[in-house]
């Protein structure tokens, strides 16, 4: 009895350490996860040799690509085809689904394409890209396009198609006009999936971009990757792909945010 | 986001013959599109482009052939036996690890900047330090593959059990559950539906990386031959590759969709 009591009152001690301290330990949890992790990288870096360099080399190695380095440049190249591709989805990924939606027949004809398309690996396609658009940028677009443009596109699609019947009722009742009903109406309505859309498609077409880098004759950050990797120099291939992580964490962070901007009078709906 | 012709064309159940019933606009349309998309294929290959080019003709006349050579085989199996063993690895490891984040808090905080960070990250980016760790081998393809299936069941687990409505739990608690009832018993299962997407999601990203490794790291498989044969001039053979591959993606996310409406029915998305 009294041992059950003890566990007891312990248990119910850590639980209101847990509720009171909440902020604390929150930043305790990601500060020891940091340390912990440079700390470990650190001390296995120094034992392991050439394979898995110290968390202090990769930095340095990582600032002297910048300063001069092949960094800049590559990164120039990397961002003008991920620019480029993402304009290209959200222009195209958005009005070919609207038109889609809007057109049943058509969307029912190529309906199972886009599903079988979408589900290919579109990187085994790329052999094929090539032999027919060539190597250049377009060809590496075209790449790009093909592996980011589906969430965009398929979310306007079931977006624009799950308007309420009421609503376009409402607004014929008002006698608004095609401007009027695509402005206060469809769009309005439509916004959060395509956003759901487009912040998968932020995240994919870097994938696309690396891919086309890697496999399109190597450009951009994918060649200062695999110039690192052929000459097996650890403290190269890991700065290089931290960096690549950074940026992966600001692009899908800026994505989130215009989401949740875009969305603020639905969040309930977009999962 | 799965949209699918299921949900488009409500047949129209008048009382007519058979085939009326089937044979609606909605079905047909499908069969001439692929066959116009086809046709034009077809035909702007053989007047605009080198005879290598490939064709659905050409595919189809390809697959005797390339089903005849044992090193089809050898490749299928080597690619999809790697894909498969790793999501299954990458996903026991990620529900276990998931349902912790998603449980207790203090573990979510300690691990969530680099599983975010790496979810976040194009795993492809991953591929060249994997290949310097583990070398130009089979296993590396194996790693990527893992990794790539971990993160997303991860993430997705530990969205699916952090969001637990309050009631299921109260009802728990009134029948006295312990943690591991609560874990096992309450949070997996209503997780189940963000799991099976989390895996969906890591065969997808599985099969693009492990073609990945094949190529940049000359493992031998599936992916190494699509950009083996293409380059040999051999585009149709290249091409009944990229089918096998289609069809084996195709397959599992229909069997992800399947499986996903058999077992959270109520759950439509």
């Amino acid at each position: 009895m009294r041992a059950a009591a003890r566990t007891d009152t312990f248990w119910r001690r850590v639980r209101r350490f847990r509720s009171a301290r909440t902020g604390w330990i929150r930043v305790a949890c990601y500060a020891s996860s940091i340390v912990l992790l440079l700390g470990v990288w650190q001390a296995l870096g120094r034992s392991f040799g050439v394979l898995f360099v110290p968390f202090t080399t990769t930095m340095s190695q990582l600032w002297e690509m910048f300063h001069g380095g092949p960094l800049l440049p590559a990164l120039g190249v990397s961002a003008k085809l991920y620019g480029v591709t993402l304009a290209i989805d959200i222009v195209v990924g958005v009005s070919v689904g609207l038109v889609l939606a809007r057109m049943k027949l058509i969307a029912a004809a190529l309906e199972p394409y886009v599903y079988v398309l979408y589900a290919t690996p579109t990187i085994a396609l790329v052999p094929f890209i090539s032999v027919i658009f060539g190597f250049e940028f377009w060809s590496r677009v075209l790449v790009s396009v093909v592996i980011s443009i589906f969430p965009i596109l398929l979310g306007t699609l079931e977006g624009a198609r799950s308007i309420p019947r009421q609503h376009l009722d409402v607004a014929a009742i008002f006698g608004s006009n095609e401007r009027q009903l695509w402005r206060d109406v469809i769009l309005p309505y439509v916004t959060p999936y395509a956003m759901t859309g487009i912040k998968q498609s932020i995240a994919l077409a870097m994938v696309g971009t690396l891919v086309a880098e890697f496999f399109l004759n190597p450009d951009g950050v994918a060649a200062v990757l695999l110039q690192g990797t052929t000459i097996i120099d650890s403290a190269w291939v890991l700065a290089v792909t931290i960096f690549v992580a950074a940026i992966a964490v600001v692009l899908v962070g800026i994505g989130e945010l215009i989401e949740r901007y875009l969305v603020r009078w639905r969040r309930t709906a977009v999962g | 986001m799965a949209t699918h012709g299921s949900r488009l064309a409500p047949a129209k159940t008048r009382q007519a013959g058979w085939w009326k019933r089937r044979l609606t606009p909605e079905r047909i349309a499908p069969v001439v599109a692929g066959l116009i998309l086809m046709a034009f294929w077809e035909v702007y290959v053989r007047t605009q482009l080198p005879d290598f080019v490939a064709t659905p003709i050409g595919i189809v006349m390809a697959i005797p052939s390339t089903l005849a050579a044992p090193s089809f085989w050898s490749d299928t199996l080597s690619s999809l036996g790697s894909i498969v063993q790793g999501v299954a690895i990458g996903t026991v490891a990620g529900i276990l690890v998931g349902v912790a984040m998603g449980r207790v808090r203090e573990f979510d905080w300690f691990l969530s900047t680099y599983i975010r960070a790496l979810y976040a990250l194009p795993l492809i980016a991953l591929v060249p330090i994997v290949i310097i760790w583990v070398g130009y081998q089979p296993e590396a393809r194996l790693t990527i593959v893992v990794i790539s299936a971990f993160l997303p069941v991860a993430v997705t687990t530990a969205d699916g059990t952090r969001a637990i409505p309050k009631e299921y739990l109260d009802v728990g608690q009134m029948f006295g559950a312990k943690a591991r009832h609560v874990w096992f018993g309450i949070a997996l299962p209503t997780a189940l539906p963000h799991i099976v997407a989390g895996i969906e999601l890591g065969f997808a990203r599985g099969i693009t990386n492990a073609i990945a490794v094949e190529v940049l790291a000359s493992v031998k498989g599936m992916g190494m031959s699509v950009f083996e044969k293409s380059g040999q001039l051999n585009d149709n053979a290249s091409l009944v590759y990229v089918l096998a591959l289609a069809i084996f993606a195709v397959g599992i996310r229909t069997l992800m969709v399947r499986s996903r409406q058999r077992l959270a029915p109520w759950y439509s998305r």
